[in-house]
């Protein structure tokens, strides 16, 4: 009896790392469904098209460890919570005393995708699919991204620089719709057209095309674009398929308190899995920071008699997408003030979400300076002052502002004709 | 564990820090007057912040619990089992900018032109840091933390020891180690 870690994208791996740090006598076994753990998810557009080597995305070899099992290609079937015990696809059952639940989520197919027989499409998750997209890209050039997220703006931008036809369909009105401002949206946008990339917004997915059983064109948005590989990054769904009558799950989402615990307390989830009530809200951040936090904080909670909570649930994520840079520090929200720098000529919006004077979300698209310590405003949950405000002019000195010292400035010029 | 300290009462904001760090650690010449002629210009890891009246350098803190390695999307951002120090592997980094998100006191700064985040090392493998040995007024000096845990301790100490001896009914002034009647 010990602790369990089901996943081992980074969430998993970070939570065993701490629990093996913070309870040293305990031990623990990590179990994941992929027959790799323990790489970089978030370099896989880079690793896809080349830009990356495969040995690059595995987390640095860690010491040897008698106290830490990995299981890799194994799969949960079913977990009894009352007899604390995980059935295995293979008919296994293994004991736990405390349980971390860390398997992340499923690439999201539309249905149409979902039910396709036909070869090209790959959804851009783990590296298995990876490694065959790849493959597959090495003899096909015309690639179609689907999707608005961070994935597939990355993938689209890092397949463009590495010389493919390149189109990204967007099913709503702008990229990046859960992190940005149609404002800001738009100055990536124009930057990823100055890249070479064709873009499609509003363009819901209605049919494909197959020919000789590989799809040859997809209809979006009334249009048919043509392609010989569609890379599917329109998100991911939480993966709760082995939880269905576990009694862990609130209408079909594992809820968890802001200190990471499920209904049981024994029990805890991090990563995409997670869903956090905080604050008469439910947040589920689904950025790579966030992921090694919860993991770090779950696994310190393990055998807390009071679990200690995670206050920092910003959204804050960060690309350069060749040539911008860009930093989201939360997304839009309904009625709040927003306050900005704009220099379009030179692809530049900063700007800030305030309710009640506090700043609570914002994003710097092309210049992204200062961007640590406007995240260190947001998570104080202060009213900021004009001076705190100014940070969003881009700073060619420092990033703490200081007050001008009051009274016209005068140069004395000493010269002889004067 | 060393950091570099500050006395922020000798800053007089004159940037001799940055500029020479900027020549020292980033530049190819590693001469003042080569590194002004290079391009991309060479980036400075300590940055003198505040106005004239307020100038101190701040680099990286080395925080305990360092929020930039926690982001570090490659495992390129670690910390240094022998000194303490929170350091960039410049081989592993991709120029992703998340750490720069993370770092309160905005001290990790992009370097777009070489596609990898800058911080300071205190400049580790050489036997001072540069900013240390160039500041012309001694504002700033390597410290080890240990001494100055030691300081505290012994401050603690003296307060403890004036707490007990107060007389009852007087107001006791913490800082000072005094009392006095009410």
């Amino acid at each position: 009896m010990a602790c369990i870690i089901v996943g081992g994208g980074v969430a998993g791996f970070q939570a065993a790392a701490a629990c093996r740090a913070a309870w040293p006598d305990r031990a623990v076994t990590l179990i994941d469904a992929e027959k790799e753990a323990g790489y970089y998810r978030t370099l896989l557009p880079q690793f896809i098209a080349g830009g990356i080597a495969e040995e690059d995305l595995f987390f640095p070899p860690r010491g040897v460890d008698p106290l830490l099992t990995v299981l890799r290609g194994v799969r949960v079937r079913s977990l009894d919570c009352k007899e604390r015990r995980l059935v295995l696809e293979n008919g296994e059952t293994l004991s736990y005393e405390r349980l971390i639940l860390a398997h992340g989520g499923d690439p999201y197919l539309p249905g149409i995708l979902a039910t396709a027989a036909c070869g090209g499409i790959f959804p851009v998750r783990d590296l298995t699919t990876a490694r065959k997209t790849k493959e597959w890209l090495a003899d096909h050039r015309n690639v179609l991204v689907f999707g608005g997220s961070l994935v597939a703006v990355k993938t689209a931008a890092h397949l463009r620089h590495a010389g493919f036809e390149v189109s990204l369909v967007v099913r709503r009105g702008h990229v990046l719709l859960r992190a940005l401002s149609p404002e800001a949206a738009k100055v990536v946008e124009n930057h990823l057209r100055d890249l070479g990339i064709r873009l499609h917004v509003n363009a819901p997915l209605e049919d494909l095309r197959i020919k000789e059983g590989v799809i040859s064109g997809l209809k979006a948005g009334g249009e048919w674009l043509p392609c010989d590989t569609l890379l599917v990054a329109a998100g991911t769904s939480p993966d709760t398929s082995f939880l269905e009558g576990s009694g862990l799950l609130t209408d079909g989402e594992l809820v968890v308190n802001p200190a990471l615990q499920t209904s049981d307390p024994r029990i805890f989830a991090a990563g995409d899995v997670a869903v956090i009530a905080a604050g008469g809200e439910k947040i589920s951040p689904n950025t790579w920071p966030q992921a090694v936090s919860q993991g770090k904080r779950a696994a310190e909670n393990l055998y807390r008699s009071t679990p200690l909570p995670l206050t920092d649930l910003t959204r804050i994520n960060a690309m350069e997408l060749h040539g911008l840079a860009m930093v989201t520090l939360g997304p839009p929200v309904d009625g709040a003030e927003v306050i900005s720098y704009e220099r379009p000529e030179a692809k530049v919006r900063r700007e800030l979400f305030l309710i009640g004077g506090k700043p609570v979300g914002g994003a710097l698209i092309g210049d992204i300076s200062a961007a640590g310590t406007l995240h260190a405003l947001i998570h104080s949950g202060r009213v900021i002052g004009s001076g705190e405000a100014a940070l969003l002019r881009p700073q060619a000195t420092g990033v703490i502002p200081f007050p001008e010292p009051a009274g016209r400035r005068e140069a004395l010029i000493l010269s002889s004709k004067r | 564990m060393k950091v570099i300290g500050i006395r922020k009462d000798r800053c007089t904001g004159c940037k001799t820090c940055e500029l020479y760090c900027a020549a020292e650690r980033c530049s190819e010449s590693k001469t003042l007057l080569g590194a002004v002629q290079e391009a991309p210009a060479p980036q400075p890891r300590v940055h003198v912040e505040g106005g004239p009246n307020d100038a101190f350098p701040l680099q990286c803190r080395h925080c305990l619990q360092a929020p930039c390695i926690d982001a570090c999307l490659t495992g390129a951002l670690c910390r240094d089992e022998a000194s303490g120090m929170v350091l960039i592997r410049e081989d592993l980094c991709i120029g992703c900018w998340t750490c720069t998100a993370f770092c309160p006191y905005g001290v990790i700064t992009p370097s777009p032109e070489r596609k990898i985040a800058l911080k300071c090392d205190r400049c580790l493998y050489m036997e001072n840091p540069v900013c240390v040995d160039v500041c012309p007024t001694g504002a700033l000096e390597v410290v080890d933390l240990e001494e100055i845990e030691k300081l505290l301790h012994e401050k603690r100490l003296a307060t403890a020891k004036a707490a007990a001896g107060v007389p009852e009914g007087s107001l006791l002034l913490l800082d000072q180690g005094r009392s006095v009647k009410s």
